[in-house]
């Protein structure tokens, strides 16, 4: 089943009793089902079951312990940890499903959302069932796309009331837009009544969130996956033979049809991952994780699996699940001079050093895209580089850190020619990831 | 007692307090912030400082916190390459200053 709302195409549906998701197989978890519109309450009871409150949470724990979940959202941590911080922590916790894709190019959480509202909140009352909750929020964007995904969740939440379904309460929060204001941090900060925007006790919150309570935030793809898990059991789950189970993946970049969401299997490499999105060699380049992500050269990646034990043995990381293609021809340190400067000006404007540091990493690739970098400015953009990670109270700082490392590594042959000023062929190519220009001012954290 | 120190980065100002007040565990970055090198310590002498340094600076941004012993080791932070922070809790913090 291939996952897009903007696009439609007729899929072949994978035949029955098929695994779910292998290897460069259309994935049939949390994308299976209609194609298009919201699956309704009735077809999602028929297709997975009536989600059963568990006989004993105790068991349903270990299940999603043994199951290896990790998040989805970016930061890849376990959700078993996650959710017992908050269990064993002192009073009730706050279930927050993060719904605000910040990242300019991803649409998976939107996607599934608006397409299975059903199991992502069947997830959410399971993780509230985990550790006690009464209340869920859902919280998304402003944007079009994130009212049009509180929407879908709306009224899944409606239909679920009018069937009598022993649900937690649900509540919808929608925040402001910004790149960091997705960061989970900050998304509880907003829930709780402040602002977007990323907090120091950030790596804490399971324990102890903005609100004083213990704060599970995890993100729309995690809680569907543990729907999911909820409906099938471990058995069901260790169906599509990989340790982490599938994952949704968006396009982006030189792909047959940018923005196209795609559910791939746990062992899916990111060849068939790249199969999919139009491409039978290896590009010259791929961008994975995010825009903040890592760079990996085309031939590595080909071979690479889309998880985290595959990613991790090239540097990367599975991230949001972005895939972004470089074509030969384009030049990658354009790209992310562009990707450093955004990011840049996305910062929540806290931690002195990613307001102070991250423009002038911006200034450094720039130049060094455009020729007018020599090895002492490349020596002093990689110590500047160096110097922000660990420094913020998110991971924002660091992941800039990471792409651009991750650039200058995978681009090296290019950094040499950019450093004898030579011209570049790239210099000519158009723009190939859609990086949204500057924020609009003034920026808003309520 | 067994402590560990971490500067909150949302409320650090570069006043540079702390690195006066105990210059072994906080040094000063390019511009001028509160770093700190040693964030771990167990000796009183060393205990004193910190908490003086934590006590000096104007915005509460450097948190000296106390580790009970037998509770488990502190999370490791800033070990993530991008997207949001990673979940974790440390165990036995008091919550200081």
């Amino acid at each position: 089943m291939i996952g897009t709302t903007a696009t439609p195409r007729a899929v072949p549906e994978a035949p029955a009793g098929r695994t779910a998701g292998g290897p460069g197989e259309p994935g049939t978890r949390l994308l299976a089902g209609p194609a298009t519109g919201a699956e309704a309450l009735a077809a999602h009871v028929a297709r997975l079951g009536p989600l059963a409150p568990p006989a004993r949470l105790a068991t349903l724990r270990d299940t999603v312990e043994a199951s290896g979940l990790r998040g989805r959202g970016g930061g890849g941590f376990p959700s078993a940890r996650k959710l017992e911080a908050a269990r064993l922590a002192p009073g009730e916790p706050v279930v927050i499903v993060n719904a605000a894709e910040s990242e300019p190019a991803s649409r998976k959480d939107h996607v599934l959302g608006t397409r299975r509202p059903h199991l992502v909140l069947d997830g959410a009352a399971t993780a509230a069932a985990l550790v006690g909750a009464s209340e869920v929020v859902v919280h998304a964007h402003r944007n079009q796309a994130g009212t049009a995904l509180l929407q879908a969740v709306d009224r899944a939440a409606e239909e679920r009331r009018a069937a009598g379904m022993a649900d937690p309460r649900w509540r919808l929060s929608s925040g402001p837009d910004g790149y960091v204001s997705g960061e989970a941090s900050a998304v509880a900060s907003f829930v709780d009544g402040g602002e977007a925007r990323p907090r120091f006790s950030g790596n804490r919150m399971a324990a102890r969130g903005p609100s004083g309570r213990p704060t599970v935030v995890l993100n729309a793809e995690t809680v569907a996956h543990l729907g999911y898990l909820a409906h099938v059991g471990l058995e069901g789950w260790w169906a599509a033979d990989s340790p982490d189970g599938p994952r949704l993946v968006t396009l982006a970049g030189s792909v047959a049809d940018r923005g196209e969401v795609l559910e791939v299997g746990g062992r899916a490499t990111l060849g068939d991952i790249l199969t999919r999105g139009g491409w039978s060699a290896p590009p010259a380049a791929v961008l994975v994780g995010g825009f903040a992500g890592t760079w990996i050269d085309g031939p590595t990646a080909w071979w690479t699996r889309f998880d985290h034990p595959g990613l991790e043995r090239v540097g990367g990381r599975p991230g949001c699940g972005l895939v972004a293609v470089l074509p030969a021809g384009a030049c990658g340190l354009a790209e992310t001079a562009r990707l450093v400067r955004y990011l840049a000006g996305q910062s929540a404007g806290q931690c002195g050093p990613c307001v102070l540091g991250l423009p002038g990493v911006a200034d450094g690739v720039e130049a060094l895209a455009a020729g007018r970098l020599r090895r002492r400015g490349l020596r002093r953009l990689e110590a500047l580089s160096a110097s922000v990670v660990g420094r913020g109270a998110c991971s924002h700082p660091d992941g800039v850190a990471h792409l651009v490392a991750s650039a200058l590594r995978v681009f090296a042959d290019d950094v040499d020619r950019h450093l004898a000023g030579g011209s570049c062929d790239g210099a000519t190519h158009p723009p190939v990831l859609d990086v949204p220009a500057d924020r609009p001012t003034p920026v808003h954290w309520r | 007692m067994r402590y560990v120190l971490r500067i909150d980065p949302t409320r650090c100002r570069g006043h540079a307090v702390c690195a006066l007040f105990h210059p072994d565990a906080i040094e000063l970055d390019r511009w001028g912030y509160g770093q700190v090198v040693e964030p771990e310590g167990d000796d009183r002498r060393s205990a004193r400082r910190a908490a003086r340094a934590a006590a000096a600076c104007p915005n509460g941004a450097l948190l000296m916190m106390e580790v009970v012993e037998g509770t488990g080791a502190v999370h490791p932070e800033g070990t993530s390459a991008g997207g949001p922070a990673e979940e974790g809790h440390m165990a036995g913090e008091s919550g200081l200053p």
